[in-house]
């Protein structure tokens, strides 16, 4: 069961006042333009122990992502394929506000959006990942940690999850004697496309890229879209209790195309992937 | 435990290539987790643990808290990606353990009377583990309660000796903590000189143990020479130690 | 001028040995003064103390501080003062003692996000803060820009009796409000000198602790060289009140260790 809540952030009403007059000139609070993401940073094998990992700094939200491998059945119906789990936490020490416990509604929506923009994008061939088919595949975890929330987590953990995945370097297994056997070798993980999220939020009239907390606490509503390589759409999500416009939505999907391959040619960089 | 192979090499190397009085690499950094009130990351050996502290804040839910004290709440936890095979996110029974045994080592150096009604939280995670993160923890945790500005009596620093190969050894890593033959990890408040945790798993005879222990306490040491002077350059830059005027 | 000692440490250190009486942040084990926060200590023939870099704000009775209304219940507005408690303020204290909810409307007063700054009426160990805003130049504050700033730097912004806050002021050519626990409301006429002051109160806080402060803050403001003075202590510890008649500024920054007495005064 869904339940509204009393929002744990309050801004003061000065604050308010001057982001609205500061967006209605074109710039906001931290003085960004509307549609201007802040620096992207991302370190990459920060885990020695993960077959892969990212470390990924959007302006102050912080996420680590770790990729484990083992092998194990593949998920019903998907006998062909390879299985890959995606987990995303908000940990406690991310921000005053988490209460440790069970992930409620939110972490879980957050979970399954980057989970969606990944495995519809089919960017991982999951098809090669197979070592006894209908018996034994290989099972991807990729685990998520958000270390310091200042907004939009969708799009901080769904590029952290990215970066690891594709910087990853997989164990190559085989079967000897009926036994699953770490051959010790590496492989390259088969990447077919790099899919980007991106988050736009509504103020009253106007549209902004990449909210940090004090703008989500001041936001009518949240659209995130992920597109692939090609410039598709793979997954979408919206959310909060405010509304779009069918023009705000067509708007805000071609800018996510176009600011979604701006940040996919800078992820490929800092990657090192061509 | 009995051990199964030699862990120490003839030249006196150990799995890591360490002497058996060597410490890891330490490396501390104030301040990692911007929203916390007081934070750092640790990097020891190949453990890589943050430590963020929030508080003296409100206690939720509110009859839990204590009329004369603060209350204080630790939560040690691991990573999915932070163990050699993958952890479940969800807590273990070893995790609560540690929690406990880590608010233990701590609480003694703070000075809960002068928070009444409010809540210390410190939580502990674990973003690569390999053998002595609750040590590790401890010693961060202690730079983010100090980092936070509570009212310590003295700072707690942690380190674990141990047997392998029948030696006795300072700093046990991941492969000696599952295969050699004793492991003792110890906090120590480096002025007052009091222990605030001890725990050992192995054999260890009554000589081996005093050993083992001033071995441990010299380990805690050299981690709060680490700790203090990340946390002087953090708050006093170049300006090193005295200023006198 | 008294000899005064002072040198940076973190808990656990030893601010001083001898017969010296421990003042804040600092208790006494045998024969030496041990310090409970990082800091920089101050020992002289009056005492040992350590004023600390870091901590979020804790209230003291009498304090003025800005706050935010989050909510209110039937009889009083719960307060965010940027603290481990949140603070109430009486719905008598607006409405008089006849205040009644049935007649009285209080969200039309004061609703969330509203910004005030009160004083802290009563404070001890058993129970919350309590506000007041009836006291000259306390209430709401309807426009402004507000930032916050560590509480541990709240009094080297404020200076000696006010010197360092009304040089930004006047350089400026804003009016700001500071509260004991590091909200601030600056107000200016225009954007630049707003920006102006915002820089110099941020450059404020992060050297703090250093020497020259008031130099360099007048260097950034185009304050004329004969009007910067020597002195120019780091903690910048004030002695006694030093309020402003026309702003709100109070100067108890000293705390004592332990027990916040009964009446919640040091």
């Amino acid at each position: 069961m869904s339940l509204s809540k009393k929002s744990t952030v309050i801004v003061e009403n000065l604050r308010k006042k001057q982001m609205r007059e500061s967006i209605s000139a074109g710039k906001r609070l931290d003085e960004r333009g509307l549609d201007e993401v802040r620096p992207l940073v991302i370190e990459l094998d920060v885990i020695k122990k993960a077959s892969g990992s990212a470390w990924v700094k959007l302006g102050n939200t912080e996420v680590v992502a770790g990729v484990k491998v083992e092998t194990g059945e593949p998920f019903e119906g998907l006998e062909n394929s390879g299985a890959m789990i995606i987990t995303a936490e908000v940990l406690p020490i991310a921000s005053p506000h988490v209460e440790p416990g069970p992930p409620d509604e939110e972490t879980i929506e957050l979970a399954r959006v980057v989970d969606r923009g990944v495995r519809e994008s089919e960017m991982l061939d999951l098809s090669k990942l197979v070592l006894i088919p209908g018996k034994i595949v290989y099972t991807i975890f990729v685990d998520c940690s958000i270390i310091n929330v200042d907004g939009n987590l969708f799009d901080a953990a769904s590029y952290a999850v990215i970066s690891a995945l594709a910087s990853s370097k997989l164990p190559v297994f085989e079967i000897k004697d009926d036994k699953v056997v770490d051959t010790g070798k590496t492989q390259e993980p088969p990447i077919t496309t790099i899919p980007v999220s991106v988050t736009t939020v509504k103020m009253g009239d106007y549209l902004l890229s990449d909210p940090n907390t004090e703008e989500e606490a001041c936001m009518d509503a949240r659209l995130t879209i992920t597109t692939n390589s090609k410039g598709s759409i793979v997954a979408m999500q919206k959310g909060l209790k405010g509304n779009f416009s069918v023009d705000e939505v067509k708007s805000i999907a071609e800018k996510a195309r176009v600011k979604g391959e701006e940040i996919r040619g800078k992820l490929k960089g800092l990657i090192n992937i061509g | 435990m009995v051990q199964s192979r030699s862990l120490i090499d003839e030249s006196g190397k150990r799995s890591d290539g360490r002497v058996i009085d060597e410490l890891r690499e330490v490396k501390i950094n104030v301040g990692i987790i911007k929203n916390a009130d007081g934070s750092a990351l640790i990097e020891f050996g190949k453990n890589k643990i943050i430590a963020a502290v929030y508080g003296p804040r409100e206690v939720h839910p509110k009859h839990m808290a204590l009329s004369d004290r603060c209350v204080v709440r630790c939560r040690y936890h691991m990573s999915p990606f932070s163990t050699d095979t993958r952890k479940s996110p969800a807590p273990s029974r070893r995790e609560t353990e540690i929690s406990k045994v880590i608010r233990e080592s701590l609480e003694p150096a703070l000075i809960l009377e002068d928070y009444p009604r409010a809540a210390i939280d410190i939580f502990i995670e674990v973003l690569q583990a390999d053998g002595g993160s609750r040590c590790a923890g401890i010693s961060a945790a202690s730079v983010a309660l100090a980092d936070a500005g509570i009212n310590m009596r003295d700072m707690v620093s942690a380190c674990a000796a141990g047997k392998v190969d029948d030696k006795i050894v300072i700093d046990i890593n991941d492969t000696e903590d599952k295969e050699g033959g004793a492991d003792m990890p110890v906090a120590y408040m480096p002025n007052l000189k009091k222990i605030t945790l001890l725990q050992l798993d192995g054999e260890l005879n009554s000589n081996e143990f005093n050993t083992c222990l001033d071995e441990a306490i010299r380990g805690c040491l050299k981690v709060y020479e680490i700790q203090r002077s990340s946390l002087i350059e953090k708050y006093f830059g170049n300006e090193k130690g005295l200023k006198e005027e | 001028m008294q000899e005064v000692k002072r040198k940076y440490v973190i808990p656990g250190d030893i601010v001083a040995e001898g017969n010296l009486r421990p003042l804040v942040n600092v208790f006494k084990i045998g024969n030496s003064i041990v310090a409970t926060r990082i800091g920089i200590t101050e020992s002289s023939k009056d005492g040992a103390k350590v004023i600390p870099l870091s901590g979020i704000y804790f209230p003291r009775a009498n304090d003025i501080v800005i706050g935010k209304i989050l909510d209110h219940s039937s009889l009083s507005w719960s307060v965010d003062i940027n603290s481990c408690f949140a603070a109430h303020l009486p719905a008598q204290d607006i409405f008089g003692r006849d205040f009644s909810p049935a007649h009285d409307d209080m969200g039309r007063q004061l609703s969330s996000g509203d910004v005030i700054v009160a004083r802290i009426a009563i404070f001890d160990r058993t129970r919350d803060p309590i506000l007041t805003i009836q006291d000259k130049d306390l209430g709401k504050i309807p426009t402004g820009e507000l930032i916050k700033i560590s509480p541990t730097r709240v009094p080297r912004l404020i200076g000696k009796r006010g010197s360092m806050i009304q040089t930004i002021e006047q350089a400026s050519s804003t009016r700001i409000t500071i509260g004991q626990n590091g909200v601030i409301v600056v107000s200016g006429k225009d954007k630049e000198g707003t920006t102006l002051a915002i820089n110099a109160i941020h450059i404020v806080e992060v050297e703090a602790h250093t020497s020259n402060l008031t130099q360099r803050i007048k260097q950034l403001l185009n304050v004329p060289e004969s009007e910067i003075e020597v002195d120019d202590t780091p903690n910048n510890e004030v002695n006694g009140e030093a309020i402003n008649d026309d702003r709100v500024i109070s100067n108890n920054n000293d705390k004592e260790l332990g027990a916040i007495n009964s009446n919640g005064t040091k």
